[in-house]
């Protein structure tokens, strides 16, 4: 999918962190890195949790982090984290969340495709494909794939 | 209680471009499901409420503060979760003779 090939993805497996701030700047950290969003995008991410609540954590171990287009993103781009040891947000029924996403979108439309494949992977089970490799290449090996269902 | 087709159904989440757009999907198939033609829209929570809509569907913490916006209200703790979202539509829009 062309939106797919034009995103930069990225992924860590078997992170450690404190607490879930933490785990959200380790899944926008690689997307940093790489250019494809500016710092201002990773403390937003976190302020959006901190003012509208966990709602981020859409599913049980799975949270979603980003922000808007506007807030700083460079390149459409996609990360994934797994988690050595499993934090809370404090959401009422996910929690604990193992494994943690991070999208930007440059605006409101280009990761429409992007996304809708990651939920068509995730409901087939992508989510524990990526708690069970051990090495961050096979872990965006895994990303990579999601365009492969269209 | 009559309604348009198709079905209007609006997605919420905080920001309204990412929970709220996987939500989106799961609702799209659920509706799918039940034979109802629906047109789901992803939205933030503050434009949800100007947007009017038959059916919101969030987390609890965003429609908590949605009652009596839309007809039908429904929370959705996993948004991947199809077959119980189905089935909360199933009841809800039965309820209203909404289900054809």
């Amino acid at each position: 999918m062309a939106e797919l090939t034009r995103a930069i993805l990225e992924a860590r497996v078997r992170v450690s962190v404190a607490d879930w701030r933490a785990a959200i700047k380790a899944a926008c950290q690689p997307l940093l890195d790489a250019g494809a969003i500016e710092e201002r995008y990773v403390q937003r991410c976190i302020e959006i949790v901190q003012a509208q609540g966990p709602y981020i954590v859409l599913a049980p171990g799975l949270a979603l982090a980003h922000a808007r287009p506007e807030d700083g993103v460079n390149r459409l781009c996609l990360a994934a984290i797994t988690l050595r040891e499993p934090v809370r947000f404090g959401h009422p029924d996910n929690d604990p969340v193992e494994v943690v996403f991070a999208f930007g979108s440059p605006d409101a439309d280009e990761h429409v495709g992007l996304l809708t494949a990651l939920a068509g992977r995730i409901q087939a089970g992508l989510d524990r494909e990526l708690r069970a490799v051990t090495s961050d290449a096979e872990a965006r090996k895994l990303l990579e794939a999601i365009g492969d269902g269209d | 209680m009559t309604r348009q087709e198709p079905l209007r159904v609006l997605t919420v989440c905080g920001v309204g471009m990412g929970s709220s757009l996987i939500l989106r999907m799961t609702a799209e198939d659920a509706l799918r499901d039940l034979g109802v033609t629906a047109k789901v829209e992803a939205t933030d929570v503050s434009s949800a409420r100007s947007m009017g809509a038959d059916v919101i569907i969030g987390q609890g913490m965003h429609t908590g503060e949605l009652q009596g916006i839309a007809p039908v209200v429904i929370t959705i703790s996993n948004f991947m979760d199809k077959d119980g979202l189905r089935a909360q539509l199933a009841e809800r829009l039965g309820e209203l003779g909404w289900l054809n």
